[in-house]
């Protein structure tokens, strides 16, 4: 009998093909079905005992402040010295094409206020600087604008213009009459991206007309990026005097900036370099004099 | 901004400024130098190396001597330097010296009262043979590099030869991975050819 049993049985095995083990029919999809439903598996690389495991992505640092570095290892040279081997750099170039170049470093916060004004440089490194002036057109103050040197003025005509892409200034202010209608002409969109749109925070929207254009004639603009505030400072025909007048102004200048900012996102001034359009850099370590005694500053002044 | 050691590494390139082919001082009886050359190469190239790479150190030896130049759009022209000297027992007024130019406007000044010219034709000579030509017509005096330049020379040597082993080991592990993911692509794109095909 047994042996009938057994035979039995190993022929239900082979015509029924159900499985050795009951599963879960596949209707239900696999994210439906409870964790403890669904079959536990194990790998030896598996999560729980050791093995070979595989690294976690190291997710990367991010820093809140731009990087600042030891300067301790920094060679820095006097500004004379600084000239001597910028000038022997440009040796034979057209000195009104070469500029010296000062780039200030900020130990800042990546987020916050940007250092970012406008200067007047005891000695002006560029003159091209054309002005267009937002006024009520045919007023006073159109044509007194237009006698300070005025490229372009009026209100619906200058919109116009703007909106054709015909933008013949490099600066544009706007006098406080009308900046409604600079508010609906919409041309922020246009204006927005060149740096040109005016703003009572910058200055650009002002009651008086004439002291602005003086200002802005002679005044260059400089901006933080990347917690750095760089711009021309000279040209290379300038003598060491010129260029240390010109660099003092600018970092005045920044020093009260940065005192003007509120105290929730410090700010401090640290390293100066500088250097030309096409010479290396320079950190300065604030001094005038040339280190070397046979170079006086006045050999620094000569025509290039 | 570039972080300090890299920015180190480039400045101590200012040694070329500073030593090699130029590093001269001249007598104190030169006033100015003047050079005119062209753009082009017929015959200016020379001149225009010698600009470009033993000028600067004369100027660094020699700050207070104005060395300007005058490029032309004439390869046929000439290419000349000139070097002004002050007369024994002279003593000049205010030279008038124009400043470089790239256009030609910068003629070579005649000399003042109590000054004489020396000029070098630098056509068609190389540049180590001006070099060579100048120092010796106007009695310059080389300059030897102090012992500290030396150092800093010897030191910059010795890492380019660690860079140059670097870059090859570099290029190496570059070109390997370039190689692979060149053979991925391949195999992926054949693959998908014969998916398309069926």
């Amino acid at each position: 009998m047994a042996s009938t049993n057994h035979c039995l049985a190993s022929l239900a095995r082979l015509s029924l093909s159900t499985p050795a083990r009951p599963t879960v029919g596949p209707i239900i999809p696999k994210f439906l079905v409870p964790s403890v439903a669904t079959p536990q598996v194990r790998h030896a690389s598996g999560g729980g005992g050791g093995g070979m495991r595989k690294k976690p992505v190291k997710k990367k640092k991010t820093y809140k402040t731009y990087r600042s570095y030891d300067l301790t290892p920094m060679e820095q040279f006097t500004l004379c010295d600084a000239m001597r081997y910028l000038r022997a750099a440009e040796v034979g170039r057209p000195p009104t094409t070469v500029k010296y170049d000062l780039a200030v470093k900020v130990k800042t916060h990546k987020s916050g206020p940007v250092l970012r004004n406008a200067i007047r440089l005891p000695f002006p490194v560029k003159t091209d600087t054309r002005i267009g002036v937002i006024c009520p057109e045919g007023s006073a103050l159109a044509t007194e604008a237009q006698q300070l040197g005025a490229v372009a003025v009026g209100e619906e005509t200058l919109f116009e213009a703007i909106r054709r892409g015909e933008i013949a200034f490099n600066k544009l202010i706007c006098h406080t009459d009308s900046q409604e209608a600079l508010k609906q002409a919409q041309v922020a969109r246009i204006l927005g991206p060149k740096g040109l749109m005016p703003n009572p925070k910058r200055g650009t929207i002002t009651s008086d007309i004439k002291s602005t254009m003086q200002d802005l004639i002679g005044a260059d603009e400089y901006r933080e990026r990347t917690g750095v505030v760089r711009m021309a400072v000279g040209q290379l025909g300038f003598t060491p005097q010129m260029l240390a007048d010109n660099i003092k102004a600018l970092m005045s200048k920044l020093k009260d900036n940065i005192n003007q900012l509120d105290d929730n996102m410090p700010k401090a001034i640290d390293e100066v370099v500088l250097s030309t359009t096409n010479g290396p850099g320079f950190s300065l370590n604030g001094n005038f004099a040339p280190t070397d005694d046979k170079v006086k500053p006045e050999h620094l002044a000569t025509v290039m | 901004m570039v972080g300090v050691v890299r920015r180190l590494h480039k400045l101590k390139a200012l040694l070329d400024l500073k030593c090699g082919p130029g590093a001269a001082i001249f007598p104190s009886d030169v006033t100015r130098i003047h050079l005119e050359f062209a753009y082009g190469l017929a015959g200016h190239l020379g001149p225009r190396k010698f600009w470009r790479t033993n000028l600067p150190r004369l100027k660094f030896w020699n700050p207070a001597i104005p060395m300007v130049i005058n490029r032309t759009k004439d390869e046929a022209g000439p290419a000349i330097l000139s070097v002004y000297f002050r007369e024994p027992g002279s003593q000049l007024q205010e030279l008038q010296t124009p400043s470089s130019s790239f256009h030609g406007f910068a003629k070579a000044p005649q000399p003042a009262e109590g000054e004489r010219v020396l000029t070098i034709d630098m056509k068609n000579l190389k540049s180590d043979k001006i070099l060579e030509e100048l120092l010796t017509k106007s009695g310059a005096v080389p300059v030897r590099p102090s012992a500290q330049d030396a150092a800093d020379m010897a030191e910059l040597r010795d890492l380019e030869q660690i860079g140059e082993v670097d870059r090859e080991r570099v290029k190496k592990k570059t070109d390997a991975e370039k190689r692979e993911k060149r053979l991925i692509a391949q195999a992926q794109s054949e693959a998908a050819a014969i998916r398309a095909a069926l």
